[in-house]
């Protein structure tokens, strides 16, 4: 149980220090970058509008006191860090005065949902069909099912997902391309909101998923065909143990503690692909918040959505890296 | 070197595939350098051919031919993926080495720094990049940048061979004679953790030219130079699919497929031969 | 397969159809996207409004500045009204005049003899949607707040005019004001945009209105919210029980009971929805989209019934130089730029041919052909410059009709072969690509070749970037601009920038593809955009310039044309000649080059609804996200059976 407990402290710690320097780091970038955001909104205001120059010199003025662009790096660091921790990163420039995290947290959920269900559903349906590929090595639908998402696994995203818009969207328009739910529901926990989710989501969903099969089907399979020429396994056959427990406890448990590992680092990898999917689908999310954000020269806005994504994905690879010690016996006693 | 390569080669179908693939790209990328017109100029060709004997992939929306443009987006590609795979590999093989050879502390610290590069989510960070250069951002500023981060997997793989080798019998004699650490690494650990550093190479460059369509088709990228990324971001903004201008879009994507699997089946089955039981199976041993 | 991986293995297809089949039940009990079941399409209009996902959908008040708001979402298009609306095209015929319409002033604009003090008279009989009279006392506090809140949209317009303003009566406004100002009524005259009204009853007890999000708005125009996306994607407007009581439901009744604004949909998905029949008003598509939109669906239509379909909006694209970088001091030198450039290549590269041109420092666009361009015709064919070697006359009267005789191998009959017709589409003219004379400017100019590149006159290579945006026909406009340079020995390189009007405010550009020209479109006043060109406006590099003079242009002659324009009315027929004046003085000094209109590839369906503006009906502009579009509601009707 100690050395449980030494595990996960050592584990706490990297997220820490991955979280300390990821957001340092990106705080320093955005400091450096040089888009006044003053000027930003000031653009944004009297393009094709008729103001006059006073009144966008006195608009100026009311904003760069307002935004505090003004003052010394450490200062702005040291003001970072103290809202940081109170959960708040400051008004968003391009929503102003809207706090950037609601931004954030208004774009999360989608956001997670589809990289969450993807994630899992890929993770599942991969490892599955890898081990079975992998332990059947013969078997003939297998092989065709190894051949189509090994094909498709090296295609960037946003190839994929380009193709599945003008498939289902254009040729054959039976699937929403954009949007997350439908206009004549109301968002709530309701059955015909929840459908309208589900629907919206198909089309993004299944582009992570068919981009995201083959790693773990290739993985998954090298290592069982790997793990069934293993000693102890022809003696399990030897000994007349069933097969099914033998594909089952021995062969896919003790491939699967690699696979494991394997999934706390695809998710920052999943987490980008999901930007271009949600940019593809007009869907909402993060992702899209980013690029408006980048676009619209916002910074508190682009910190935010940075920090929260990598907080978020070193929380995750933290609660994967928990989940590590209930699979393999070695790391436990360790 | 030259004798894993035979063995690959007869005995390993899918090395052959992606050998002939990469091969076929690499000489349709080095055509361009006997182009006949330069790929950054527009409306030197009548816009919208389809594919035909004169125009073998036909001219885009912008009056470009795409053969010649899709070669000049192929070398530049190309260059890219292997100036970033080359870099990160320098950083990878010198962590890695290291780390596993030396342990200790230098191990911990290393190891340390490399499990929170790998937990740095990549995209936000180079969106974030391009957001303070814009302009200033090239493709060598971007080679920098994803070099910088397309490390720490591999970092850890040659790490884990290099603590093979370093309770090896070979090693020992070599510490004995005298060798420095930097002569060990480098002439007697090297070798081994070649194959490791080939297929690792190959998957790098197609993480980095994936990593490259991604900015660009976002036009986070500097689009007048071609690549992959920006002939599919031009063929976007001329909406080429739904107005059926079709080959300016299905032609780069089936050259792109064409890459990334030749680099995929590369790197695969290199991946495999590194693992001799494996390698054994398939000889039929 | 022994049992149980027989079992693992049809578990898991098993669980696969069983979410398949869900799913497909989900899809047969909702239709096809968006769903619309609530929403009959008799009744509904739906328009595709540019703006991207709006981060702050539940803000309504148009009267806070930044507040990352939608505004073309319906928000400014359907519940907001000022004094006057000034239209881009013809307007509703005999709800307007010369293109003016009175919205909520029931007569034009009334100044005393020097223009120091407006009287307005309001419209009688009209209410905000919360049963509250619109009186003169909303348009006084509008006035009063704003010129004393900072941060609000017309905090220094007001502040800085507005010496008092008071109501005489309820119906009555009047203002005098701080100095003469002939031009004081284009605040509340919407082109685009204008002064809108606060309701005073809800904005007077607000104690601080830049954080109050006026959620639900209430409205002054006939239609009131309905429901919205809570994440920024689409907003549905229901029509008011009371829409008489408007000053648009005076004009007409609106038809559509619903009105939904859809925002965020990429160029591509526009295209699949109009088609799909999801919109029935698309703001705009590339060209090629467009040509291929109205082939693929027979009810989709543009601005013109055949090429180049494109509305024009009055604005200019041009090739604009920096002032205050130091290789644009010498007019020779942007003379010299102008005559390298190719108006057809031009037009191919950016519109396809589309492009409406014009050599002259006004948009080719509304009734500026009446009253510039056709007058101007002869005064450019003789027009001459001397380039120090030689006198050459650069004007060709015939480009517009050689680009249709390049298109109409393509678009065949689509292309008009009247010649007034070909004229205002394809525009009056454009300089002749002139190589030898351009390379006299610049010898002229001091430049030396050297090889295939000019040399400036301190030896230094002349290369300079060319900025241009991201997308679009701009885009494509600049790359052929610097490319076409570039061959004749210019050292000009395309310069893509997400920012371009950020670096164009604070000069931090060398040429630059975009407008300094706007105009009100439909009437012949320039002091839409020369009033902000007088010198005084000018500010130092690296600060921020006040709109449109984004070339820092400063001339003592551009300043008197621009005070002798302030000392005239509105109406007054000297405008034109004023005007005639500028477009000589642009000429000579060629402080940024005219090349053609802003046209905007804007469709729409007569799926289901019809009747919408266009060229031979050219009632209103069709661009979604001016507010003066609201009109159409008023003049389209649902398609029967449909």
């Amino acid at each position: 149980m100690q050395g449980y407990f030494y595990f996960v402290a050592k584990r706490a710690l990297l997220m820490l220090a991955v979280i300390f320097f990821g957001v340092s780091a990106m705080f320093l970038v955005t400091y450096l970058s040089p888009i006044d955001p003053v000027e930003q909104v000031l653009g944004r205001l009297s393009a094709r509008s008729n103001l006059s120059p006073e009144a966008i010199a006195s608009t100026r003025e009311a904003l760069t006191a307002m935004f505090g662009t003004g003052q010394p790096m450490l200062t702005q660091y040291f003001n970072f860090w103290t809202r940081l921790l109170q959960g708040d990163l400051g008004a968003s420039l391009m929503a102003f005065p809207t706090p950037a995290m609601e931004l954030v947290m208004r774009g999360m959920p989608w956001t997670l949902g589809l990289l969450l269900t993807s994630t899992v559903i890929t993770f599942i349906i991969g490892n599955l069909m890898g081990g079975l590929a992998g332990y059947f090595q013969n078997n003939r639908f297998f092989k065709a099912f190894g051949i189509v998402t090994m094909g498709l696994q090296p295609i960037p995203y946003y190839i994929v997902a380009f193709i599945i818009l003008i498939i289902f969207g254009f040729l054959w328009p039976v699937l929403p391309i954009s949007g997350g739910f439908g206009m004549d529901v109301r968002p709530g926990w309701t059955m015909p909101f929840i459908l309208s989710v589900l629907q919206h989501s198909l089309l993004p969903a299944l582009s992570l998923v068919l981009v995201g099969l083959g790693g773990w089907f290739i993985g998954m399979r090298a290592l069982v065909s790997n793990i069934v020429t293993e000693d102890y396994v022809t003696y399990a056959e030897l000994a007349g143990v069933k097969r099914d427990t033998i594909v089952g406890a021995y062969v896919m448990r003790n491939a699967l503690v690699p696979q494991v590992t394997a999934l706390a680092m695809v998710i920052g990898g999943v987490f980008s692909g999901t930007i271009i999917t949600e940019q593809v689908f007009n869907y909402p999310g993060m992702g899209s918040l980013l690029v408006d954000a980048v676009n619209a020269g916002d910074y508190s806005t682009v910190l935010a959505v940075c920090t929260v994504s990598i907080t978020a994905v070193a929380f995750a690879i933290f609660i994967v890296d928990l989940l590590h010690p209930l699979l393999d016996p070695r790391v436990r006693a360790e | 070197m030259f004798a894993v390569f035979r063995d690959l080669i007869r005995y390993n179908v899918e090395f052959a595939i992606g050998l002939v693939l990469v091969g076929i790209m690499v000489i349709f990328a080095s055509l361009s350098f006997f182009s006949p017109v330069d790929p950054s100029m527009i409306y030197m060709a009548i816009p919208d051919q389809p594919p035909s004997a004169q125009y073998w992939f036909g001219t885009n929306s912008r009056g470009q031919e795409l053969f010649w443009q899709l070669s000049a987006a192929f070398k530049n590609s190309l260059i890219f993926g292997i100036t970033v795979a080359v870099l990160s590999r320098i950083i990878s093989i010198t962590v890695g080495l290291a780390a596993g050879y030396l342990g200790g502390w230098v191990d911990r610290v290393l190891m340390f720094i490399n499990d929170i590069f790998v937990a740095v989510p990549i995209f936000p960070i180079l969106v974030l990049f391009y957001f303070v250069l814009r302009n200033n951002m090239d493709s060598f500023t971007m080679a920098l940048i994803l070099a910088c981060f397309g490390w720490p997997f591999d970092a850890r793989l040659i790490r884990s061979v290099a603590l093979g080798l370093k309770h090896r019998e070979f090693t020992r004699h070599a510490v004995f004679a005298g060798m420095s650490t930097r002569k060990v690494l480098l002439e007697e650990h090297l070798p081994y953790v070649m194959p490791i550093v080939f297929s690792t190479f190959m998957n790098n460059m197609l993480w980095s030219i994936g990593m490259e369509v991604t900015l660009a088709v976002l036009g986070f990228t500097n689009i007048n130079n071609p690549t992959i990324g920006t002939v599919l971001y031009w063929a976007n903004s001329h909406s080429a699919m739904v107005v059926g201008v079709w080959w300016w879009i299905v032609i780069p994507v089936i050259l792109i497929v064409m890459t990334f699997l030749g680099l995929f089946l590369l790197a695969v089955s290199m991946n495999e031969y590194i693992d001799p039981r494996s390698r054994l199976r398939r000889m039929g041993a | 397969m022994d049992r149980r991986s027989f079992l693992i293995g049809t578990t898991a297809l098993g669980a696969l159809m069983a979410a398949g089949k869900g799913l497909a039940f989900a899809q047969d009990a909702e239709g096809s996207a968006p769903d619309l079941t609530q929403f009959p399409r008799n009744e509904t209009v739906i328009v595709h409004n540019p703006e991207g996902i709006i981060r702050n959908p539940a803000w309504f008040n148009l009267w806070a500045v930044g507040a990352g708001n939608g505004t073309s979402n319906g928000l400014h298009n359907l519940t907001t009204d000022t004094l006057w609306f000034i239209d881009p095209d013809a307007g509703v015929e005999g709800a307007s005049e010369n293109a003016v319409y009175n919205s909520l002033a029931d007569d034009l604009w009334q100044y005393n003899e020097d223009f120091s003090e407006m009287t307005v008279k309001l419209k009688q009989g009209i209410y905000w949607s919360d049963d509250v009279e619109f009186t003169a006392d909303d348009v006084v506090f509008t006035v009063q707040k704003q010129a004393a809140t900072p941060g609000t949209p017309y905090n220094g317009a007001f502040s800085n005019q507005v010496e008092e303003v008071t109501a005489p009566d309820k119906y009555t406004v009047h203002f005098k004001l701080k100095k003469p100002n002939s031009r004081f009524h284009t605040l509340f005259s919407v082109r685009w945009t204008a002064a809108w009204i606060m309701p005073k009853h809800v904005y007077e007890g607000v104690e601080d209105i830049l954080s109050y999000d006026a959620n639900p708005p209430v409205s002054i125009g006939p239609y009131t919210l309905h429901s919205f996306d809570p994440n920024g994607t689409w907003y549905i407007w229901e029509k008011r029980e009371d829409w008489q009581r408007t000053a648009m439901g005076m004009i007409a009744e609106p038809k559509p009971k619903y009105v939904i604004y859809r925002n965020n949909i990429s160029t591509d998905n526009r295209l699949i929805e109009i088609r799909n029949g999801n919109l029935d008003m698309v703001h705009d598509l590339t060209p090629e989209g467009t040509f291929s939109v109205v082939q693929q669906d027979p009810q989709i239509q543009g601005w013109f019934p055949g090429f180049p379909y494109a509305h024009p909006d009055p604005t200019l694209v041009m090739a604009i130089f920096n002032h205050q970088n130091p290789k644009f001091q010498d007019k020779r030198v942007r003379w010299a730029l102008a005559l390298m450039l190719d108006a057809r290549a031009m037009s191919m590269a950016s519109y396809r041919g589309a492009a409406t041109l014009s050599a002259i420092s006004v948009p080719p666009t509304g009734t500026h052909p009446r009253d510039y361009h056709a007058p101007l015709q002869d005064f450019m064919i003789n027009y001459e410059i001397d380039t120090g070697t030689s006198k050459v006359k650069p004007y060709d009267p015939n480009v517009g009709m050689q680009i249709a005789d390049m298109v109409r191998g393509q678009f065949g009959d689509a292309v008009p072969t009247d010649e007034t017709a070909v004229r205002n589409a394809f525009g009056y003219g454009w300089w002749k690509q002139n190589i030898p004379a351009a390379e006299e400017l610049l010898t002229a100019a001091g430049f030396t070749k050297n090889g295939n590149q000019w040399m400036q006159p301190d030896g230094t290579p002349f290369t300079f970037s060319v900025m241009v945006p991201q997308e679009g026909v701009v885009n494509r406009l600049g790359v052929i601009i610097a490319q076409t340079w570039a061959q004749n020995g210019i050292g000009a390189q395309a310069e893509v920038d997400a920012d371009t009007w950020g670096r164009q405010r604070v000069g931090n550009y060398e040429c630059n593809i975009a407008w300094a020209v706007e105009t009100w479109g439909g009437h012949p006043d320039l002091s839409f955009f020369m009033d902000s060109y007088h010198s005084a406006y000018v500010a130092e590099p690296g600060a921020s310039q006040p709109d449109r003079n984004w070339m820092r242009w400063k001339d003592p002659r551009l300043d008197e044309i621009i005070e002798k324009i302030r000392g005239i009315d509105f109406n007054d027929p000297k405008g034109i000649e004023y005007g005639h004046d500028f477009v000589k003085l642009h000429l000579e000094e060629m402080p940024n080059i005219p090349i053609m209109a802003y046209n905007v590839f804007s469709i729409q369906s007569n799926k289901y609804w019809t009747g919408w503006p266009n060229a031979e009906n050219n009632y209103a502009n069709p661009v979604t996200n001016w507010s003066n579009g609201r009109y159409i509601f008023t003049q389209i009707t649902p398609v029967a059976g449909a």
